[in-house]
């Protein structure tokens, strides 16, 4: 079996790049931003306690999944979906798929990605690639994190769709298997702008949206009571980093890519306000940068006192009244 | 964010950003990682410490190698059960260290590959006397 020709690109998150590769390689012409937007991307979510964390964490972007559904139902397009019990079977599915030309997007735990730095994989199974061919050594991957084409070998493609776990991904595939002729963007766009509004607004739950950032900023000065000593705490402010900037969010906690949105919307529905709110976003998103570069700085000097947890915490009720701002005009405009 | 302040010169890890163009468009760039190429360093030395620290642990006998490996790998309990598809209960005593050397090869198989390492990692961490599955394994 040979790879199948699928012009591959780096993207900022791995979900919205594999939905948008397969898209333009189906022939279909949008952008990650766009992907990201009409699905309502945007999110935020603060976890104190959680069975599968080990440590409180963030979370900045809706549930996985959620993307493919949201652009699906918005866009009218078709997805195919399998998933399986068996992984013999689930392996054997997915060559006959590749043997038909087929690439085919697939959820997997990222830390058996052999091809990326070992230091950047974790247990997560929640990491969307797309499979583009089978060869001697293993399958061909194309994925949104690596700059060029993977090499995955067959074992290790195997333990990471069929790993279990929290959102055990089950072997899960898709592709997409429709695409109308016509799309209406500008329906579709609006719907995902207020989506997203809702979502950072109104959810009548505590730890998440806007009230989510206002919870982080609250609880995080207890954060060195849960270390286990300063090393640890250190470790955890820097993964504060991490999630903002390097875990597939285009900087500034997927802010940056959503103000992107926001600007080719503006264009797309001749609505020059858009383009006012997408400047601010970006505004937003450097704020958040900022907030990424200090945690970065205090975690690696171990200037981890009680005095500079709160100097972070203050920085996230700032950011939590910008947000709430934010999106309560976005909401009243669209 | 300009384009020019975030660009990161790190070929070690590359990763996409949205920035604002010369033009005044938002869009993609291609850059390096912040946090890989200025702190990468510390990371591996605070992994280092940890590691040793865990590993004189071992070796005292205060906890067994699969305690070792899940909070390397930084998993909780409950996550790695589920994982190695056993109860919550049974894996708590498998981060003994007596109970360890009861573990059937079977199940050491299950945690090796969770742990992406092979079962001589788990059992030659100690050097781990008397278990049975573990001598066999290495027999083999």
């Amino acid at each position: 079996m040979n790879t199948i020709p699928y012009a591959h690109k780096m993207a900022a998150h791995c979900e919205s790049g594999a939905v948008t590769s397969l898209l333009n390689n189906a022939g279909l012409d949008i952008t990650e931003p766009m992907v990201f937007g009409i699905s309502s991307g945007i999110f935020f979510g603060y976890f104190h306690k959680m069975k599968s964390f080990t440590f409180p964490t963030i979370i900045l972007r809706s549930q996985p999944g959620q993307m493919r559904k949201a652009v699906s139902k918005r866009l009218g397009i078709r997805f195919h979906t399998e998933r399986f019990r068996d992984p013999e079977y689930g392996m054997k599915r997915l060559d006959e798929l590749l043997a038909e030309n087929k690439p085919v997007g697939v959820q997997v735990d990222f830390y058996y990605m052999d091809y990326i730095p070992e230091w950047e994989r974790v247990h997560i199974n929640v990491h969307y690639i797309v499979v583009v061919g089978k060869n001697e050594s293993g399958y061909i991957i194309s994925d949104s994190y690596f700059p060029n084409l993977g090499v995955l070998k067959e074992s290790s493609l195997k333990k990471a769709r069929f790993a279990g776990g929290n959102m055990a991904p089950k072997g899960f595939l898709f592709y997409p298997e429709y695409i109308p002729e016509k799309i209406d963007y500008n329906k579709a766009i609006v719907k995902g702008i207020r989506k997203a509004c809702f979502n950072m607004l109104k959810i009548p739950i505590p730890f998440l949206g806007v009230k989510g950032i206002r919870q982080f900023a609250k609880r995080l000065p207890e954060w060195p009571k849960l270390a286990r000593d300063t090393e640890h705490l250190s470790h955890e402010i820097m993964k504060i980093n991490i999630l903002l900037e390097d875990q597939g969010t285009g900087g500034g906690g997927f802010r940056f890519i959503f103000a992107t949105f926001l600007q080719q919307a503006a264009e797309i529905l001749k609505r020059p306000e858009l383009a006012d709110f997408s400047k601010e976003m970006m505004r937003i998103g450097d704020g958040w940068r900022e907030i990424s570069l200090f945690s970065a700085r205090i975690g690696k000097n171990r200037d981890l006192g009680p005095e500079r947890l709160q100097e972070l915490s203050k920085m996230l009720y700032d950011r939590a009244d910008n947000e709430e701002k934010f999106f309560k005009k976005l909401y009243k405009s669209v | 964010m300009k384009e020019k302040e975030g660009y990161v010169d790190c070929p070690k890890q590359q990763l996409i950003l949205y920035v604002e163009k010369e033009d005044g468009k938002y869009g993609p760039m291609q850059t390096g990682s912040y946090i890989t190429r200025n702190y990468l360093d510390d990371f591996e030395s605070k992994q280092k410490s940890l590691e040793e620290s865990l590993r004189h642990q071992v070796i005292n006998g205060e906890i067994s190698p699969v305690h070792y490996f899940m909070v390397m790998e930084d998993l909780t309990i409950s996550e790695l059960a589920s994982r190695v598809k056993l109860r919550k209960a049974k894996v708590r005593k498998h981060l003994l260290p007596g109970y360890f050397k009861e573990i059937s090869a079977e199940i050491l198989n299950s945690y090796a590959e969770v742990f992406n390492i092979q079962v001589n990692d788990l059992l030659e961490l100690t050097h781990i006397p008397g278990h049975s599955a573990g001598e066999k394994e290495i027999n083999e």
